[in-house]
């Protein structure tokens, strides 16, 4: 037991000790509980939020952790969306053949990104061109896709469906033999935060663990890092690789939450959103970045009934306040201040005590 | 004689493609040369000067003029800009990077609120010409010597004014140009704004060819991004090969193979160059090793 | 282990920029056991040197042996897989991590993880920095960070650490104990190769001197011996 905590926290994680624990036990329980007591469109609703923060976590992996702005993750949402789309409208209703379109959809973009990934850290491209290699990526994905509306853009019995988007994905199902679960309502929402839970811990444990030492020394300095002897630009591909699967799992997610996949999921306005989830909340931070992903989704959705546009004026207007007067992010920032406020009281708790 | 107009036809491809690019990155290529910025916000200060040049020629002032309005526009919020919220990140590149793309985000979708989702076009100016089979827009015609002239200009103001010496110290190193007495914040701020003015030029440029919508930037972004990528640092040497060279490729794939591969052509000309050339078509002008 | 007669072996190594020579031709031999200094005015080619061993530049001509092993065309990292440590001129260590965090990551790649808070609280003791460990490396006084940097640097127990003037900015006292850190390392089997200014320093430590200059080797010889050539005075310690 001693020794899985202190896989799981570690100077690259905030929160530990018995009291986050247990928060964090209660957060996951009353969220298990929550179709119990919540209405079905609620349900629906927040399993809509925890489908993104996959994405969220692998740029903060990126980026917070370890230096690689990627702007383009949303390419990789795509590309899983689609694949999944495609895959699974051809395999048609079988339970097995979902999950292997599944597979298939977390393949592929795995496979591009290591492509890219190589193309990119072995051909010494850093820092900013990173980034603007990755959002021309996505964005000629995303003209791409808009321009298959023909009916010669058709992959097997999937239609691409151009500007559009595809739709019609049958949702996942298992099987054991009379019995059969169809991963849709309640269920989705299940398979979706449990999904959660499984990637938030095992990043917590990449991220204090050796590996997790290595990214973030590569963040700070990566020559010194690769004068330590690590292979700096392997590491890199290792992470854009684990970041863009993730971004990937957001895609397959997305798709079969609503069944339907758009090319504006690649779009500047799609791109812009992780990177303000992840800022807002402390991009160097796992727990933050969990936590304002699925606040500001909640904020986008309360005040898209005006209309989007507002939505993302506002996500604009945070980005910019957080960039210029909270850089480590609104949840690091006042996870900080509470700690020394905390230290403060403790000491002169403690120097009060002698007189 | 029908080669000939063929061969017209590829050229006037070629020169179309080639202007487009010189246009769309010329603006940021002189605010990243500058400070190492890429301007996330670029096509909307694009969308600025577009709008504005509809705006003004609808309410009466001449193409031209209307223009100049756009032009100006932008360069103006683009100093504005800088003053505010930009000079305070220079020391944190990244963030001035993001701080971009957050005011990219509220000008498209502010404009979404303000404007609406689109908004009346202009008519072309002069009319088409015929060759052989084929009638070509004269407007457009037009638009390669314009990108030209642009080439010359900047060259000439790095080379040739106070401004650009002060300017290509600074680039070079601005501690010691701080130390001989060129006020470099001036400089980040004329360049900035020079860089939004561009942009917003190309925006009054192509306002009588397209119609103006909000999210129109995103139109422009990737051919900004690719020929600052290609063109490599350094903005005077890199801009027009990298432009020539984009410009060929997607000009020769459109013709053969349609748009969509003429579009995805440069991309992946885009992923070769870096991996051959990670410092752009300049830094191979250049080749100082370290 | 060691069959090669040296650790270190440069031959005719060479390195252009443009028209310019850093280095034009230069055949270094280090000895195991050995604390060579290198000395020679600014622009001579030391730091430059340096680079070309550790693979921040690919030479343009010549080789590099170490142990043996020609890694000319290597990789950094793997150069310091192989046993190569440098300590960089501007202290490169994490400014935003703790000095414990800093020294876990330097050492972590070859000490097995049972065996690595023993070997962290060994080398801050090492590097007097016990006090320090929580803290941020950035917030460390200069010299402190210059140690903690070295203690990076032989985390791994390289064979042979390079150390890029490892005295800059310190204070004559703190010039003094990195000497004798120096000295201790090597008497515990390190190899090392300094490149630095201070005559004093060089004195305490070197077994041999090269001295370069336009990126050629100069003189070479213990520093006695070196000291006697006038021309080697004339060039370089006349003006020290």
């Amino acid at each position: 037991m001693r020794n899985l905590t202190s896989l799981l926290e570690g100077p690259q994680t905030m929160g530990r000790g018995p009291i986050f624990w247990s928060a964090f036990a209660a957060v996951v329980l009353a969220a298990a509980a929550l179709p119990a007591f919540a209405s079905a469109f609620t349900v629906t609703n927040v399993a809509f939020f925890l489908v993104w923060v996959f994405m969220a976590l692998g740029l903060s992996l990126l980026w917070g952790y370890t230096g690689i702005l990627s702007f383009g993750q949303t390419a990789f949402f795509g590309l899983a969306g689609y694949a999944y789309g495609v895959a699974s409208i051809n395999f048609g209703d079988s339970a097995i053949l979902g999950w292997v379109s599944v597979v298939i959809a977390l393949a592929l973009p795995a496979l591009f990104a290591a492509l890219l990934g190589y193309l990119m850290f072995y051909g010494g491209v850093r820092d900013v061109f990173v980034g603007i290699v990755t959002l021309s990526v996505t964005l000629v994905f995303e003209t791409f896709m808009a321009q298959t509306a023909g009916p010669e853009w058709t992959i097997g019995s999937a239609r691409l469906n151009g500007f559009n988007g595809m739709s019609g994905m049958p949702p996942l199902m298992l099987r054991f033999g009379e019995h059969e679960i169809l991963f849709d309502g309640p269920p989705f929402f299940w398979l979706a935060l449990a999904l959660l839970v499984l990637v938030y811990l095992g990043l917590r444990m990449l991220a204090n663990s050796s590996f997790g030492n290595v990214l973030v020394a590569i963040r700070e300095n990566p020559d010194r890092a690769e004068m330590l002897g690590y292979n700096v630009r392997l590491y890199q591909l290792i992470v854009f690789v684990i970041g863009s699967v993730l971004a990937a799992m957001s895609g397959v997610l997305y798709t079969l939450w609503g069944s339907y996949i758009t090319p504006s999921s690649m779009g500047l306005t799609a791109a812009a959103l992780p990177i303000i989830w992840v800022a807002a909340g402390g991009r160097k931070d796992l727990t933050a970045t969990v936590i304002s992903t699925v606040a500001l989704l909640w904020v986008s959705q309360t005040l898209a009934i005006y209309g989007s546009q507002y939505a993302l004026v506002l996500m604009g207007f945070i980005l910019l306040f957080v960039v210029m007067f909270a850089p480590e992010g609104f949840v690091v920032t006042s996870v900080k201040a509470i700690g020394t406020k905390l230290q403060r009281r403790k000491a002169m708790t403690v120097s009060r005590k002698p007189s | 004689m029908e080669i000939l107009y063929q061969a017209f036809g590829l050229f006037y491809q070629f020169a179309d493609a080639f202007a487009f690019l010189v246009l769309c990155g010329l603006g940021l290529a002189i605010i990243f040369g500058m400070m190492g910025v890429i301007n996330l916000a670029h096509g909307e200060f694009i969308m600025c000067g577009a709008y504005v040049t509809v705006l003004s020629a609808r309410a009466g002032a001449p193409l031209p003029l209307a223009m100049l309005l756009g032009t100006l526009a932008a360069g103006v919020v683009g100093l504005i800009l800088e003053r505010l919220i930009i000079r305070r990140l220079y020391h944190r590149l990244f963030d001035s990077i993001v701080v971009t793309w957050a005011l990219s985000l509220i000008a498209t979708q502010g404009m979404l609120i303000v404007a609406g989702p689109s908004i009346e076009g202009l008519k072309t100016p002069f009319g088409s010409f015929q060759l052989g089979e084929l009638s070509y827009s004269t407007y457009r015609a037009v638009l390669p010597l314009i990108a030209l002239l642009l080439l010359a200009g900047v060259y000439l103001l790095f080379m040739h004014t106070r401004f650009g010496i002060r300017a290509r110290a600074t680039i070079e190193n601005a501690d010691m140009a701080r130390a001989l007495g060129t006020n470099t914040s001036r400089i980040y701020s004329l360049t900035f704004s020079l860089g939004a003015a561009l942009a917003g030029l190309t925006g009054a440029l192509y306002a009588p060819t397209i119609t103006a919508v909000p999210t129109m930037g995103q139109a422009f972004i990737v051919q900004s991004f690719v020929t600052v990528v290609v063109g490599g640092a350094d903005v005077l040497l890199g801009v027009a090969p990298a432009a020539a060279v984009l410009g060929l490729i997607q000009s020769t794939l459109t013709a053969t193979s349609g748009q969509l591969i003429g579009q995805i052509g440069l991309l992946v000309t885009v992923i070769i160059v870096v991996r051959v050339l990670p410092k752009g078509i300049s830094g191979w002008f250049l080749r100082r090793d370290r | 282990m060691t069959s090669a007669p040296y650790l270190l072996e440069t031959r005719d190594l060479k390195k252009y920029f443009g028209g310019l020579y850093a280095t034009n031709g230069v055949d270094v031999k280090v000895a195991p056991g050995e604390i060579r200094c290198l000395i020679g005015p600014n622009g001579a080619g030391k730091s430059t040197l340096f680079k070309l061993i550790l693979g921040t530049y690919e030479p343009t001509g010549g080789t590099i042996l170490f142990d043996g092993e020609d890694i000319t065309h290597l990789r950094s990292h793997s150069r310091v897989q192989r046993g190569l440590s440098i300590k960089f001129q501007v202290p490169g260590i994490f400014h935003a991590l703790s000095v414990e965090q800093n020294l876990r990551i330097a050492l972590q790649r070859a000490v097995a993880p049972a065996a690595r808070n023993d070997e962290i609280e060994r080398l801050l003791v090492l590097l007097d920095l016990a006090h320090q460990r929580t803290e941020l490396a950035g917030n460390l006084s200069h010299g402190q960070q210059q140690w903690l940097e070295i203690g990076m640097a032989i985390a791994c127990r390289p064979k042979l650490l390079l150390l890029d003037e490892p005295t800059a900015g310190m204070s004559p006292e703190e010039t003094f104990k990195t000497g004798e850190l120096v000295k201790r390392l090597n008497a515990e089997g390190m190899t090392v190769v300094v490149i630095e200014h201070d005559m004093t320093f060089v004195r305490q430590i070197a077994t041999r001197v090269t001295v370069l200059h336009f990126g050629k080797i100069f003189d070479e010889g213990t520093l006695d011996d070196i000291v006697k050539n006038e021309d080697v005075v004339r060039i370089y310690l006349g003006k020290a």
